[in-house]
């Protein structure tokens, strides 16, 4: 949960980009990184704990901070998770303390499968952490549609979104730094409105 | 998931008073308070030689990881790590639920002395933690001159 310190008037937010393996978690990261606007030292460094063939092992970790927040010193902390099935434990680790969610999905059709089977798992992963989808903000984002064989948006909607409370989702091409920020912008409008309307405390 | 209560200056003030104390006795380098989601509550001593934001990051990833193994090699008295090096080491305890406190100290200082000194700061600060939580357990977050107007692009894309 988000760390809001009123002393120092501070707000610390972690958001996690979560999906299935090579989808494009990390490239996200980076786009950011690469491509975001700020003041002098309000971007930090991104971190990757990778195995030698650029594949997440841990996590990537990259602080920014918002310009056009004013009151608060606001810093958002983005992770990604290591899609691989094999490295559970470790998304569950980084869980920990989440505020807000983007699920990366890939858009092509033989990735569907791989699609369903994150997104349950990362069910799975919160409620071990006392958390269900219905607490935590997240969006949806449908990656890698400049590829040929990719799924349509209804279709992954279907797969994804078919649930009570609709939630917003992006297309994207990530290496190409399109819907990236448009999904991040989201995610993080949705968190601060959370935070505001809900007036119940989370920590420091 | 238990929560951290909201701290005011008083409890700022009392938690670096803790941590200064701690660097002068043990002469570490650097003390960190940190919530084991990863965030920095904060920091001590030489704050600028040490990118502080990303190691409370990567030291709450490394304790947790390591707690993890602790639990599957059947450990059950688990609540440090200890990293060492050749120029700067560190040591990471447990202080509660939520948080730890991570000290970075020179090669050249006893890890021993650390870990010695590191006990009583550990209390002062969970009791710190807990009057804070005890003060006023159901405070709601006090947000209001957090302007929402113009958050309509809180990032914006290099042209």
């Amino acid at each position: 949960m988000a760390i809001i310190n009123q002393a120092t008037k501070e707000l610390q937010v972690k958001i996690v980009y979560y999906g299935p393996a090579m989808g494009g978690k990390t490239t996200n990261l980076v786009q950011v990184h690469d491509h975001v606007q700020t003041a002098a030292g309000n971007k930090g460094k991104l971190v990757s704990l990778a195995t030698s063939s650029d594949r997440t092992l841990f996590f990537d970790f990259l602080p920014i901070e918002a310009m056009s927040i004013k009151g608060f010193k606001t810093k958002f902390q983005l992770y990604t998770v290591p899609g691989q099935v094999i490295y559970n434990t470790t998304r569950q680790l980084v869980l920990r303390g989440v505020d807000g969610i983007v699920f990366v999905a890939d858009s092509q059709y033989e990735k569907m499968s791989e699609n369903v089977e994150s997104f349950t798992n990362l069910e799975e992963n919160l409620k071990s952490l006392k958390l269900n989808m219905s607490d935590i903000p997240y969006v949806l984002q449908f990656n890698k549609r400049d590829l040929p064989n990719i799924a349509p948006m209804e279709y992954m909607e279907f797969l994804l979104n078919n649930r009570d409370v609709q939630v917003p989702s992006f297309s994207s091409t990530a290496h190409k730094c399109e819907g990236v920020f448009e999904t991040l912008n989201m995610i993080t409008r949705m968190l601060l409105h959370k935070f505001v309307s809900q007036g119940t405390p989370q920590y420091a | 998931m238990g929560t951290l209560p909201q701290l005011i200056e008083e409890d700022i003030q009392r938690l670096d008073d803790a941590l200064r104390e701690l660097l002068e006795k043990s002469d570490a380098t650097t003390a960190l308070v940190i919530d084991k989601g990863g965030f920095l509550i904060i920091g001590q001593g030489d704050t600028r030689q040490f990118d502080l934001t990303t190691i409370a990051a990567l030291a709450s990833g490394a304790y947790m990881a390591n707690q993890t193994i602790a639990n599957l090699v059947h450990e059950t008295n688990f609540n440090s790590v200890y990293q060492q090096g050749e120029k700067h080491s560190m040591f990471v305890v447990c202080i509660d639920d939520n948080c730890l406190l991570a000290v970075i100290f020179k090669a050249a200082v006893s890890v021993g002395v650390v870990k010695y000194f590191s006990g009583p700061t550990v209390e002062q600060i969970a009791d710190q933690l807990r009057n804070a939580q005890d003060r006023d357990p159901g405070a709601g977050l006090d947000l209001s001159v957090l302007n929402m107007a113009d958050t309509s692009e809180l990032f914006k894309k290099k042209a």
